[in-house]
């Protein structure tokens, strides 16, 4: 019962890999230097890690939005975030997981007669203004930097090429990380304090019940980027702008900077040792993000190139987004409690349904540990076996490419 | 990781090495026509040699730049381009090595008095092809020089369409000796000679759109 209630978990998870991961690559594989699946398979890594490592900060910020008290709420207002995401992406519009869970909750304490903490979504509403903002004041400013290296420092534009490559992948890998350190909190954010899995110990570390929850929310999410980002990851790279190899880093990097500057509390409490205000743990918006970075370029460039047609496009996807996702849920909460007779939570005073809540939860912790031990085991046989198959297949292909190369020449002679 | 290969350098040797030949092959027609025109043939026979050599190297480095560049998926957004400008390039040595074939076969009798004009025409559409070369170098290492260095392919070139409209003026109008079909036969090699500057100019035209668009 326990994992089916955390099948729309995953399916929240699935969404964000289609959707918010692929803003990390979208604009190097709309751009043709880096290629699809390569840029899914290091998104998909570096989001699990960042997810495992450092997940649990920022799903502190929307548990006081709203502490969802039973695993059936949850279930419902992470499945009312999923449909919608789900229909948004349906259309190829690139919508924010962070949105779509927001209204979610909002639309949990409508139902159950909660408080919305105002200063908590005021803190998050902000963010989602200040993310694009800071996003394109980085992007030109970054685009400036690179653009002056590159005619001064006079490199070969092939050799150029490749360090924009390079780092592509590498700024990609970091942006992955930082998302999955960020964003993770709105797949699984809201079934963090429901669950109370025993610890699982596998032979090097040790995972607590948070982290496997945040795993299982990673490795949703990697299902999400392999299965159904290509779609998203077309959009933000070529529809917008046509971005050239550098704006193509420049927009991934300052993407990144921004997520980290959300979700680092060492840098917050670096800048709160100067003297100025701490910089809000909230979980940012990669979409409106990416968005800013990619007209922050376009203006700088002169605004002559810029798709405003599908810009108008993405943000009526983020007023219709939260809205549609806290009706959703509304009714779907009505449903569920009236219909189904599940329990979706309470105010938060009452304590029976939170005790109701962790007896739940610790029925089933040894099964679900159990279940995710022989999986992760299963996924890392599968893996080897698959990369060792891959590299068998691609060093055939070379040597029978090079077969053909020499015979070409030898028959031109 | 593509930096840590060594894929770029060896593309970055083999573009090189194409312009190189390139420039070699302009360098080497025009002492073929020069050796014809002092009736050295022996000269001539090792020029066209020459040329045919470097003709076939430039064939073979085209397709391994071409390939490499699709392979290793190097410069994505400018392969297309980059791969057209390599292949203007090209047809300007095949255009070389066909001009001196013709001649080899044909062996045009050139009257004396007209070795001044032929030989200024060589230079001139020479020239032009042979500016080319250090524009196109540079829209790899600094793209915002190309356009100026395009300046020269231009002059040329349409100072090659000056020349040869003169010597066919002089062929044509003042050389009532010769017959038409010894006319014609010369106005054909004044053509070849002509048309590696339009080859030139066609190439130019084509590195001044792509220098824009990546300077842009």
């Amino acid at each position: 019962m326990i994992l089916f209630f955390l099948t729309s978990g995953l399916f929240l998870g699935w969404s964000l890999g289609a959707n918010d991961a692929s803003h990390i690559f979208g604009s190097a594989v709309g751009s043709k230097m880096v290629t699809f699946r390569k840029a899914a398979i290091i998104a998909s890594v570096f989001f699990i890690l960042g997810a495992v490592i450092q997940g649990s900060g920022t799903s502190h910020t929307l548990g006081k939005l709203g502490a969802i008290n039973a695993i059936g709420g949850s279930f419902t207002l992470a499945l009312a975030a999923a449909i919608t995401i789900y229909m948004m992406t349906k259309f190829a519009l690139p919508i924010s997981t962070t949105q779509a869970i927001v209204g979610a909750i909002i639309g949990w304490n409508f139902f159950t007669g909660n408080h919305t903490d105002s200063t908590t979504l005021e803190k998050i509403v902000i963010s989602w203004i200040a993310g694009p903002i800071i996003g394109a004041v980085f992007a030109v400013l970054l685009y400036i930097v690179v653009k002056k290296f590159k005619n001064s420092a006079r490199i070969h534009l092939i050799r150029f090429e490749s360090y924009i490559k390079t780092g592509l992948i590498v700024v990609g890998a970091f942006g992955a990380y930082s998302l999955g350190a960020n964003n993770i909190a709105n797949v699984m954010g809201v079934f963090v304090p429901a669950f109370h899995l025993k610890d699982l110990d596998l032979w090097i570390f040790t995972l607590n019940s948070s982290q496997q929850l945040l795993l299982i929310g990673g490795l949703a999410v990697a299902s999400g980027i392999i299965t159904y980002s290509w779609k998203v990851m077309e959009t933000i790279g070529s529809n917008i702008l046509e971005l050239s190899s550098e704006a193509a880093l420049v927009v991934v990097l300052a993407q990144s900077l921004v997520l980290f500057i959300f979700s680092s509390t060492g840098l917050s409490n670096l800048i709160v040792k100067t003297g100025l205000p701490p910089i809000p743990m909230v979980p940012v918006s990669s979409s409106q993000v990416i968005v800013g970075c990619i007209l922050g370029i376009g203006l700088y460039k002169g605004a002559r190139n810029i798709n405003f047609k599908i810009l108008g496009e993405i943000g009526l996807g983020w007023i219709i987004s939260p809205v549609a996702s806290g009706l959703l849920t509304f009714f779907l909460l009505f449903f569920m409690k009236n219909i189904f007779g599940i329990n979706v939570g309470s105010k938060v005073e009452s304590i029976s349904n939170s005790e109701q809540t962790n007896n739940l939860s610790m029925y089933g912790q040894n099964d679900v540990s159990g279940i995710i031990k022989y999986f992760l085991l299963g996924l890392l046989i599968f893996g080897t076996i698959g990369m060792v198959f891959y590299v068998l297949l691609e060093n055939k292909k070379r040597r029978e490419m090079q077969r053909s190369e020499e015979k070409f020449w030898k028959n031109m002679k | 990781m593509p930096v840590f290969t060594r894929t770029t350098k060896n593309l970055i040797i083999k573009i090189d090495e194409f312009f190189d030949d390139i420039d070699l092959g302009l360098l080497v027609f025009r002492e073929g026509i020069k050796a014809y025109l002092d009736k050295d043939i022996d000269a001539f026979h090792r020029h066209l040699q020459k040329v045919d050599n470097l003709e076939s190297n430039a064939d073979r480095l085209q397709r391994e730049i071409e390939n490499e560049m699709i392979t290793h998926s190097i410069l994505p957004q400018h392969r297309s381009e980059v791969s057209t400008l390599i292949d203007e390039l090209d047809e300007i040595i095949d255009a070389l090595k066909s001009s001196l074939n013709e001649i080899n076969i044909e062996m045009p009798d050139i009257p004396s008095s007209l070795n001044k004009n032929l030989i200024s025409l060589t230079e001139t559409s020479i020239n032009a092809a042979e500016e080319l070369i250090p524009a196109a170098r540079a829209y790899f290492k600094a793209p915002y020089t190309v356009r100026e260095k395009l300046l020269k392919v231009y002059y040329f070139e349409s100072e090659t369409d000056k020349l040869s409209f003169s010597t066919k003026k002089i062929i044509f109008q003042e050389m009532n000796e010769l017959d038409l079909a010894h006319k014609a036969h010369l106005r054909y090699i004044i053509h070849h000679i002509e048309n590696i500057s339009d080859l030139a100019q066609k190439a130019a035209d084509l590195l001044s759109g792509m220098a824009i668009k990546i300077v842009m």
